[in-house]
C-alpha cells in the first residue's frame, strides 16, 4: 500500500488507522488505513460489498444505530479518536455530516427542514434563522429555485431539488467533514451535474468523502480515490493517477471495467 | 410463428373460467353485505325519529329512545380510547424505535397478536374478575377498561407497523445531522407516520364501538339515563342485544334503529380512516 | 489482459489495434517502396507511392474517428484511455511517415535517372536501411506491447542521426567539388533528411508505445545528437 506517500505535507483532516469493522461475526473492513485530507474531496469507489458504504458509516458512527455491528482500530479527527467509548454522538454528527443517496426530505416546509438542526444546538433569533436558512440554501444553489415556496412540503421538490434540500440542511449546522453517500445515483443527469458543481464549491470550506458507483463522477469531482475491493483497500491516490495510471492491476481492472 | 394455438386457446379458456370464478366469489361476499344493510335500513329507517336522541330506552309498551344507550356508548368508547390508544402508542413506538432488534420486542409483538385475536368475550370476563368481583358491582369504568384492553393490540400493531414504514432512510438522516433519539422520534418518524396511526386509532374505535360481549360483564346496560362511571351503563351494542331478544314489537324496532346507527357510525369511521391513508399517499 | 465486462469494448479496442497495425505495415511499405523506387531511379513506382499516400491518409482520419468515437462511448480510462490516446498519436506519426515517402518520391521524379557516386547511394542506403529497421522494429513493439524493444529503437535513432550527418559532410563536400552537381544533391540532402525525420516518427512512436504500456516517459535523456 502506497497510502502514507500520498499527498505528503497535507493535513489529515481525518486519519483512518488500521479499522477493522464487524457486522456481528463477519469481517466486513480488513485494517482500513487512509487519510482525508482537509478542504479535499476523497472518492470511494469499488464494486458493491466491498465496504466503502461502510466505512463512511463508520466516519460518523451510524452504525451504532443497529446492533451487532462494531468497529476496531483508530478514526482520528483533528487528532481525537472518534471511535473511543466517550465520544458523545450527536456532537459528532453534528461534526460530521452525511447526505444519502435517496434524497430524505423530513415530513415539514421546505424552510423548517433547514431551520430544524440549527435550532436544536443554536439559540438564534428569528431574522438570525432567515438569515442562516437563506445562507445554506443559497451555498446548496437552491435559493432562488425555492425562494418563494419556504413554506411548502419538502416532499414538493423534484429528486434534484430534493438531494440539494439534504445537502443544505446539512451545511446549516454547520459540519467540518461532510459524507456522501452515493449522493447522486437516483438523479437525472442535469441534476447530477448540479450536484458535482455544488461538491466542487463546498470544498473550499468542507473535507469531503463520496462514495460513488459512478468513475466518471469520482474522477470528476475527487482529488483523492480509495479503491476498496473485498473489505480492503487496494489502492489510495491521487484521482490524477488513479484514473490514468493505477498501480494495482484489481484497480485497473476495476476502472476499466474488466471485472465487478 | 412459434405459437401453437391450440395450447394458447386452451390457456384463454381456463382463464376465462378462473375469472368468473372470481367474479362469482365477490358477488357472493358482496350480496352478504348488501342484504345485511338493506335490512337494517329497512327495518332500521322507521324508528328512526327525533325521539331516539332526546328520550331514554322505555319500559315495554310505552314510548322511548335510545339516548342514553348512545351516550353510554359515546362515552365508553371515549374513555376506552383514551386509555388504551396512548398505551398502544408508546408500546408501538418503543417496539418500532427503541427495541427493534430486542428480544422484548419479539415477545411483545407475540403476544400482542395473541390478544389481537383472543375473543372479545374472554377479555370481558378477565375485566369482570378484577374489577367487577371485586367492587360488587358492574360499572362503566370497568366497560372502558375492557373496551381499551381491546383497543392496545390493534393500536400497538398499526402503531409498530405504520412507524416500521417510516423509511429507515429517514432516521439515519436525521441521525446524521445530530438530532438525538427523542427528537427524531417526535419529530421525524410520527410526523412521517401520522396518517397511519390515527387511521389505527380510527380503526380501533370503529371496533369497539360494536363490541357487545366484554359489555355485558362489565358496564352491564342501564335503562335510565346515567353518566356515572361507578354504575352500569347503557351501551348501544348491549340494548341491542336486550331488546332484540325480547318480545316486545317497540323493544324490537328500537333494536333495529340502534343496530343501523352503530353500522354507519363504523361505516363512517372506516371511510375516514381510509380517506386519511389515501391523503398520505396521494399516487 | 483481462478481458472486459462489455465485449464490444474489446471488440472496439481490438479494432483500433488492428488498424494501427495495417496502418503501420501500408506506411512502411510505402516508405520502402520511395527508398527502392529512389535506389533504382524508378519513377513509376515513385508515381505509385506518391498516389497510394492518399490511403494512408484516409486510414490515419478512421483510426481518429474510432478513437474519438471510444472515446465517447466507452469513456476509457487507465490503460484503454492510454491505449486510445497512442492509437491518435501513432497514426499521426504513421501519417507522416507516408507523407515523408511521398516527398521522396516525388524528388526521386524530379531527379529522374541520374548516376550517382556509388559511395553516396550507399550511404543513402545503410540511412534507409537502418529507417525501415526502426520503423519494423518500432510497430513490432507496438503490436507486443513490449517496451524494451521500444526503448531499443528510442536509443538507436542516435546512430541514424550519427549516418545523417556524415552522408550531409560527404554530400558537402561533393557539391563542393563540382558546382553542377549541386542541384541533384541537394534533393539527395532533403531525401537523406527526410529519412532521418522518419527515424524521429519511429521514436515518437516508440515514446507512445512506452507510456502506452507503463504510463510513464521514457525518462533518461538521450545521449545528445548533433541535428543539423
Amino acid at each position: 500500500m502506497n497510502a502514507p506517500m500520498v499527498g505528503q505535507g497535507q493535513k489529515q483532516k481525518v486519519a483512518v488507522r488500521d479499522l477493522k469493522f464487524f457486522y456481528g461475526d463477519t469481517l466486513a473492513l480488513k485494517s482500513i488505513s487512509l487519510p482525508l485530507y482537509d478542504r479535499k474531496v476523497t472518492a470511494f469507489i469499488g464494486p458493491s460489498g466491498c465496504g466503502k458504504s461502510t466505512l463512511l458509516r463508520v466516519l460518523n458512527r451510524m452504525y451504532d444505530l443497529y446492533p451487532k455491528q462494531r468497529a476496531e482500530g483508530e478514526v482520528l479527527l483533528d487528532g481525537e479518536n472518534i471511535l473511543a467509548p466517550g465520544q458523545d454522538l450527536n456532537l459528532l454528527r453534528a461534526k460530521v455530516g452525511m447526505v444519502f443517496q435517496k434524497p430524505t426530505p423530513f415530513p415539514m416546509s421546505i424552510y423548517d427542514n433547514i431551520a430544524f438542526g440549527i435550532r436544536l444546538y443554536e439559540k438564534v433569533s428569528r431574522s438570525e434563522l432567515d438569515g442562516r436558512v437563506e445562507a445554506a440554501l443559497t451555498r446548496a444553489a437552491l435559493w432562488g429555485e425555492v425562494k418563494d415556496k419556504l413554506n411548502s412540503s419538502g416532499l414538493s421538490l423534484s429528486g434534484g431539488q430534493q438531494q440539494r434540500l439534504c445537502i443544505a440542511r446539512t451545511i446549516a449546522v454547520e459540519p467540518e467533514v461532510m459524507l456522501l453517500d452515493e449522493p447522486a445515483s437516483a438523479l437525472d443527469p442535469i441534476s447530477t451535474s448540479r450536484i458535482e458543481e455544488l461538491i466542487d464549491e463546498l470544498k473550499s470550506d468542507y473535507t469531503i468523502a463520496i462514495v460513488t458507483h459512478n468513475m466518471q463522477q469520482a474522477a470528476r469531482v475527487s482529488q483523492y480515490t480509495a479503491f476498496m475491493y473485498l473489505g480492503e483497500l487496494v489502492e489510495f491516490d491521487e484521482t490524477s493517477r488513479i484514473f490514468t495510471m493505477p498501480s494495482d492491476k484489481r484497480t485497473q481492472d476495476y476502472i476499466t471495467g474488466r471485472f465487478g | 410463428m412459434a405459437i401453437s394455438m391450440s395450447r394458447y386457446n386452451a390457456r384463454r379458456r381456463r382463464n376465462r373460467f378462473a375469472v368468473a370464478l372470481c367474479f362469482a366469489a365477490t358477488g357472493f361476499g358482496l350480496i352478504w353485505l348488501v342484504l345485511i344493510l338493506a335490512t337494517l335500513l329497512w327495518n332500521g329507517l322507521p324508528g328512526l325519529t327525533p325521539a331516539l336522541f332526546t328520550e331514554s330506552t322505555p319500559p315495554p309498551g310505552s314510548e322511548g329512545g335510545l339516548l342514553n344507550a348512545i351516550a353510554g356508548s359515546l362515552i365508553l368508547t371515549v374513555l376506552g380510547t383514551v386509555i388504551g390508544a396512548p398505551i398502544g402508542i408508546l408500546a408501538g413506538t418503543y417496539m418500532a424505535e427503541y427495541g427493534r432488534f430486542s428480544r422484548l420486542s419479539q415477545v411483545v409483538r407475540f403476544v400482542n397478536d395473541i390478544l389481537l385475536s383472543a375473543p372479545s368475550i374472554v377479555i370481558g370476563l378477565f375485566i369482570y374478575e378484577i374489577l367487577v368481583a371485586p367492587l360488587g358491582h358492574f360499572s362503566g369504568w370497568a366497560g372502558a377498561v375492557s373496551l381499551a384492553v381491546l383497543v392496545i393490540p390493534v393500536v400497538v400493531r398499526t402503531t409498530e407497523d405504520m412507524l416500521s414504514m417510516v423509511p429507515g432512510q429517514m432516521r439515519e438522516a436525521a441521525a446524521a445531522l445530530g438530532l438525538p433519539r427523542s427528537i427524531i422520534v417526535r419529530s421525524i418518524t410520527y410526523r412521517a407516520a401520522k396518517a397511519g396511526i390515527v387511521t389505527g386509532v380510527l380503526l380501533a374505535v370503529a371496533r369497539i364501538s360494536g363490541e357487545t360481549a366484554p359489555l355485558l360483564f362489565t358496564a352491564l346496560n342501564n335503562q335510565f339515563w346515567s353518566t356515572n362511571l361507578n354504575e352500569p351503563m347503557a351501551s348501544l351494542p348491549a340494548v341491542i342485544f336486550q331488546f332484540a331478544l325480547s318480545p316486545y314489537a317497540d323493544w324490537q324496532q328500537l333494536a333495529w334503529t340502534g343496530a343501523l346507527i352503530i353500522t354507519f357510525a363504523v361505516l363512517v369511521l372506516n371511510i375516514g380512516a381510509r380517506i386519511l391513508v389515501r391523503s398520505r399517499n396521494p399516487q | 489482459m483481462a478481458q472486459h465486462i462489455v465485449t464490444s469494448f474489446d471488440e472496439d479496442l481490438k479494432e483500433l489495434n488492428s488498424a494501427i497495425g495495417a496502418m503501420g505495415g501500408y506506411a512502411e511499405e510505402l516508405f520502402g517502396n520511395a527508398i527502392t523506387a529512389l535506389l533504382h531511379s524508378d519513377p513509376d513506382m515513385a508515381q505509385e507511392v506518391i498516389s497510394k499516400d492518399r490511403i494512408v491518409d484516409a486510414m490515419q482520419r478512421d483510426i481518429e474517428e474510432r478513437a474519438v468515437l471510444l472515446i465517447a462511448r466507452r469513456q476509457p480510462v487507465a490503460q484503454d484511455l492510454r491505449e486510445t490516446m497512442a492509437a491518435i498519436r501513432i497514426s499521426g506519426d504513421l501519417e507522416r511517415v507516408a507523407d515523408l515517402g511521398k516527398n521522396i518520391a516525388r524528388r526521386t521524379i524530379a531527379m529522374e535517372s541520374t548516376a550517382f557516386r556509388q559511395t553516396l547511394m550507399v550511404g543513402v542506403e545503410h540511412l534507409a536501411q537502418l529507417g525501415l529497421q526502426q520503423m519494423k522494429q518500432v510497430l513490432d513493439a507496438y503490436a507486443l506491447r513490449d517496451t524494451a524493444a521500444a526503448a531499443e529503437v528510442w536509443k538507436n535513432d542516435s546512430e541514424i542521426d550519427a549516418v545523417y550527418t556524415s552522408l550531409f559532410r560527404e554530400l558537402l563536400t561533393y557539391m563542393m567539388e563540382d558546382p553542377r552537381n549541386i542541384s541533384r544533391c541537394i534533393h539527395l540532402l532533403f531525401c537523406a533528411k527526410n529519412i532521418e525525420r522518419i527515424g524521429d516518427h519511429a521514436t515518437n512512436i516508440a515514446e507512445t508505445v512506452h507510456y502506452m504500456v507503463t504510463g510513464q516517459q521514457i525518462e533518461e535523456e538521450r545521449a545528445s545528437s548533433t541535428r543539423v
